[in-house]
């Protein structure tokens, strides 16, 4: 191990802590640059250490609560894992998970290795990382100003499978078109799952949907069942094109409330507390990253029932005599998603919802004309617009028929229109785009309704 | 007069950056205001009831989806939509379907694809993205207020011809080829422009302008007023924060 890596450790931890003391939140990628300064190949020779190995997760939607299934099988082992927990999923994000848990001899203090990895970020991640397994989630339409369109990420994705490691392996979701296609034409077989269960699908693709013709032909692909977004059963008319064979395959899904599903995983019972379809991918995948590693059904099973949801993502607390439901939605799918689960599943009625369009948002809000608000329209009381986009917000729910509270760009006093709504006992949701969760998250913080992420 | 009618080009394969919110806002204000409207869906293939549209929408795609509809654009589309226009209906094109209105596009490897040759301009490929919030000044519009503003993500450069009116001249971002100041194209009932965002919900003032000038051949002159405060709100806000970035 060479002195240089030992020293961008040092450099990077004390990067940690000065930014926890002086009170800038939790250092989850800061200390990451300042490492990869002292020393560029920190993170490969780190990753390393894993003696088990590392799991890359990455995709549109669910990559941080999937890490955390992820990392929760992988614990069980039992193994001590590092992960880069607070959705920091850049190079910087992941170079930082590990400083943490390096000694100062330069050695990583780790068995095994889960990072979620943002698209664009994989093909250095997976060279620097080296990983057992990759795990391949969704690719949606998300912030087409700074990612450009889905072709160009599905061609990312391809190429940085192509460069895995001889005995690791791709798991990928058979039900996402794209990623069907590019999963295709890999060298090695990858290891396919999706879900199975039509009774639980939509017939009709939502507006948002992309990925909607073949890749051979052009021909509109035909879809058997919609399960979220453009993932579902799809194949092409003409015959050239169809969904890969399942190798898991989720079966007889059982959704209730928010707070927990259960499914059949090719026999193994699987259950979670998590809620919504788009969680039933996440499980499953993660129950697919357990079987490509070798772990037995019953076993990931056990562990896959300790998670709970990731902060921002239907994170729940009380206060003030009302209950409280965080979601988190970045894109259009996302969304859709959301809405749907929280008021067929949880009959939402009041929710503040917060659109922002800093960088980490997407700069172009024209995303929510995508998103199906119209869902709103019979059963919900009270929307409050928020966010620094809140006015956007506010006409697209015009247009949709909704019946909104004037837009509040401020949070804090969104959220006390909110709460001047909910009658003590009631149940609110907060809907957020990323950057806003974040603001809202630091806001509940403050009025001592939240403990802060680091500490979760 | 009978029913307003929004012709929406390829919904499935076209409708990148939230285009849905041109249709809604077309078909939801003619609704405000006691028509009754519907949305033709003109997908691949043959239609038949073209000439009963009142304004066409033709939005931007992916490259691969761009390619899919480019065929049946120029050999199913291009007649009956030209007779329709000359008819006196609208057309509002956005970004991918703008650059189609005009005689070509032209790749960076030099290769030119025709467009439509509706108008008289090309569309050539750039080296970098124009990517960003806009905000167009349309005082030749007549509009009031008086400017537009919307988010455009192309790197397409699109150069009008000496007798062509651009929509407006850019304030913020980049426009039709971020050199010559101009964004968009204006000519007679055909509205061309980079600007998505969706363009129409805040710039109501844009959708009643093409709405007119689509009805005048149905002896429609001034349709009744609507309540654009929340509109023309979330309008200012975008169009002041960002005239103060650029100070």
């Amino acid at each position: 191990m060479p002195v240089r890596t030992a020293l961008a450790v040092v450099a990077g931890k004390a990067t940690g802590s000065l930014s926890r003391l002086t009170g800038r939140g939790g250092g989850t990628t800061f200390p990451g640059d300042v490492a990869r300064y002292v020393d560029p190949q920190v993170l490969r020779r780190l990753a390393r250490d894993l003696k088990g190995g590392a799991v890359i997760v990455t995709g549109t939607n669910g990559k941080t609560t999937t890490s955390r299934l992820v990392h929760a099988v992988l614990e069980g082992i039992p193994a001590r894992v590092v992960a880069n927990r607070a959705g920091a999923n850049l190079i910087y994000g992941a170079t930082a998970a590990a400083i943490a848990v390096a000694g100062v001899d330069g050695r990583l203090r780790a068995d095994w290795g889960v990072f979620e990895i943002d698209e664009a970020t994989l093909p250095a991640a997976v060279d620097e990382i080296q990983p057992r397994a990759v795990l391949v989630l969704n690719l949606f339409r998300d912030q087409l100003d700074r990612y450009g369109e889905l072709e160009l990420m599905a061609r990312t994705i391809q190429r940085a499978l192509e460069q895995l490691p001889e005995q690791s392996v791709a798991v990928l979701n058979a039900d996402d078109p794209r990623i069907g296609e590019l999963g295709s034409h890999l060298r090695r077989k990858p290891l396919w799952f999706g879900l199975d269960d039509r009774g639980a699908g939509a017939q009709s693709l939502p507006h948002a949907a992309d990925a909607r013709t073949c890749p051979r032909c052009g021909a509109t692909l035909v879809f058997d069942a919609v399960y979220v977004g453009h993932d579902g059963e799809y194949r092409c008319p003409n015959g050239d094109f169809a969904r890969p064979a399942l190798d898991i395959a989720g079966r007889h899904l059982r959704l209730e409330g928010l707070d927990w599903l259960g499914l059949n995983l090719d026999g193994q019972i699987v259950e979670a507390r998590l809620g919504g379809t788009y969680n039933a991918y996440n499980v499953t995948a993660a129950y697919a990253v357990g079987r490509a590693l070798g772990l037995e059904p019953a076993y990931i099973a056990e562990r896959l029932k300790t998670v709970a949801a990731a902060f921002g993502r239907q994170e729940r607390f009380e206060a003030t005599g009302r209950r409280f439901t965080i979601l988190l939605a970045k894109n259009p799918t996302g969304f859709n998603s959301v809405l749907r689960d929280s008021i067929e599943l949880a009959r939402g009625k009041r929710y503040l919802i917060a659109l922002n369009d800093r960088i980490a948002d997407g700069t172009d809000v024209s995303w929510i004309w995508d998103v199906d608000f119209e869902l709103l329209k019979p059963s919900v009381q009270i929307v409050v617009p928020s966010g620094d986009r809140a006015h956007d917000l506010a006409v697209r729910l015009k247009y949709a028929g909704v019946k909104a509270e004037a837009p509040q760009a401020d949070l804090g006093r969104a959220l006390d229109r909110l709460l001047e709504l909910t009658p003590e006992g009631e149940h609110a949701f907060l809907l957020c785009t990323y950057t806003a969760m974040l603001d809202l998250r630091a806001l509940l913080v403050r009025r001592g309704w939240l403990r802060p992420y680091w500490s979760t | 007069m009978t029913t307003f009618t929004v012709g929406w080009l390829y919904p499935d394969l076209m409708n990148i950056y939230g285009d849905r919110g041109n249709i809604l806002t077309l078909v939801e204000r003619a609704r405000w205001r006691g028509f009754s409207a519907n949305v033709m869906e003109l997908g691949k293939g043959v239609h038949h009831g073209l000439e009963d549209v009142d304004v066409f929408f033709f939005g931007g795609g992916q490259d691969r989806e761009q390619a899919l509809v480019y065929d049946d654009l120029l050999e199913l589309k291009a007649e009956p939509l030209t007779r329709a226009l000359a008819g006196g209906a609208a057309l509002l094109a956005v970004c991918g379907g703008y650059q189609l209105l005009g005689h070509y596009y032209q790749t960076a490897q030099g290769e030119r694809f025709p467009g439509l040759g509706l108008l008289d301009l090309h569309t050539e490929a750039g080296a970098r993205r124009c990517i960003g919030n806009v905000v167009v000044d349309v005082s030749g519009l007549g509009l009031e207020p008086s400017t537009l503003i919307g988010f455009e993500n192309h790197s397409g450069r699109t150069f009008l011809g000496p007798q062509l009116t651009p929509l407006g001249r850019v304030m913020a971002g980049s426009g039709n080829n971020g050199e010559d100041g101009t964004e968009g194209v204006a000519a007679g009932n055909i509205f061309g422009t980079y600007l998505h965002g969706s363009l129409l919900p805040k710039n109501p003032h844009l959708a009643d302008h093409i709405t007119t000038a689509a009805l005048q051949r149905r002896g429609v002159r001034s349709l009744p007023v609507l309540d654009d405060a929340l509109e023309l709100e979330a309008h200012r806000r975008v169009r002041d924060r960002e005239l103060a970035g650029r100070r």
